[in-house]
């Protein structure tokens, strides 16, 4: 179904796409039209609603992934020949910009997951159901190893570890979560702590370790 | 618990002055369920005898000293040297942490028991602060899990993950 001419002007005037007199004309008619006024009130307040439920920004999650996926898309939009701008009935205000780019995020987060879930492995391993890696330029790969009974997740393309860096492992006999603080105590044979593990503001992993494992 | 961490950064900031800490007395408390124990371990791989001689030795317990063996007949490098190792429960309702180095560690979520044996698991491999994958997989007792991580000096760091049997 396509949107009637007058819906298709409403929309253009609800977004400020018109013209000084573009925009004189349909003033004009809309103080002579009671429908259209209605109908632009409509408008106006479901747009104020739903700008006021939706915020305005939304982290997007996996967003080097997601980058990636919008890459791609705009890479085939290029090849691709442009849709008529206006779709359908009174569902026209779907049009409004912001509520498009909102929609076009979910479709590309939704792709995105389904991406994720569908990343199949390499060899055909039943153990591993997906993989994900979220920085460009390195590749994963699964197999199973009848020699060794083991499941193998290959990381190809991560940036070395510096030869100068001193790796010194721990001997960790169990670890107790902290339920109230969120973090995770990790003890040693003779019952020392040596490390804590929580989550700093972002998220991210933050290891405090008792002793400096460097030395 | 918060007496506990409080004792343990207390314990920490009494290292960083030089000082012996004070030996940690864990208040009771009610443990959260769990739905396996996994044994975790930094490995570095390396066909440089000296460099593997220089690394500390681990005790690894007997039920996992054959690891090395099975990396050998899955990865090409001459030397398989434990380099730090993790013996953690797998909590049913709390994100479990297997942290063998400072350096590369894997956060562990039970998705439950798996269809024919083994857990269900979301794993997430960091280093420092960056997630370096993501995966859904099934670890079963008799299939340890080897992610060929980083390369490092003249070798490879590799991380195990075991299912100990009988959990």
């Amino acid at each position: 179904m396509n949107t009637p001419p007058e819906d298709y002007e409403l929309l253009r005037w609800l977004d400020g796409e018109m013209n000084d007199a573009e925009q004189d004309a349909f003033e004009a008619r809309l103080a002579a039209d009671p429908s259209l006024q209605a109908e632009a009130a409509l408008m106006k307040r479901l747009s104020s609603d739903l700008r006021s439920h939706l915020p305005a920004e939304m982290p997007v999650p996996y967003a080097d992934f997601f980058n990636s996926q919008i890459q791609v898309r705009l890479a085939q939009d290029e090849n691709v020949q442009p849709s008529p701008a206006v779709s359908g009935g009174w569902f026209g205000w779907l049009r409004l910009p912001w509520l498009t780019t909102a929609f076009a995020t979910a479709a590309l987060v939704l792709a995105g997951l389904v991406a994720w879930q569908n990343s199949t492995t390499a060899g055909g391993d039943e153990l591993v159901h997906s993989i994900y890696v979220p920085k460009a330029g390195v590749q994963a790969r699964s197999f199973h190893s009848k020699d060794a009974r083991a499941t193998v997740l290959v990381l190809d393309g991560l940036e070395d570890m510096p030869a100068d860096r001193k790796i010194v492992g721990f001997n960790i006999s169990h670890g107790e979560v902290d339920e109230a603080l969120a973090a995770t105590t990790l003890f040693d044979d003779h019952g020392r702590a040596v490390a804590v593990m929580s989550k700093d503001a972002r998220n991210q992993p933050l290891l405090l370790t008792t002793t400096n494992p460097r030395g | 618990m918060k007496h506990l961490a409080l004792v343990t950064l207390l314990s920490a900031a009494a290292c960083l002055h030089g000082q012996e800490p004070p030996p940690v007395q864990p208040l009771p408390v009610k443990k959260p369920a769990t739905d396996a124990k996994v044994w975790g371990a930094l490995v570095f791989a390396t066909n440089d005898d000296a460099e593997a001689a220089a690394m500390p030795k681990v005790d690894v317990p007997a039920e996992f000293a054959d690891i090395p063996a099975r990396l050998g007949k899955v990865f090409e490098w001459k030397r398989y040297e434990v380099i730090g190792q993790h013996l953690q429960d797998v909590f049913r309702e709390y994100e479990s942490w297997v942290v063998p180095t400072k350096d590369l560690f894997l956060k562990v979520d039970s998705k439950g028991p798996a269809e024919g044996g083994g857990m269900n698991l979301h794993l997430q491999f960091w280093r420092d602060q960056q997630v370096l994958v993501k995966t859904d997989a099934v670890l079963k007792a008799e299939s340890p899990l080897f992610i060929a991580g980083p390369k490092w000096r003249q070798g490879r760091l590799l991380f195990v993950l075991v299912l100990q049997k009988g959990r």
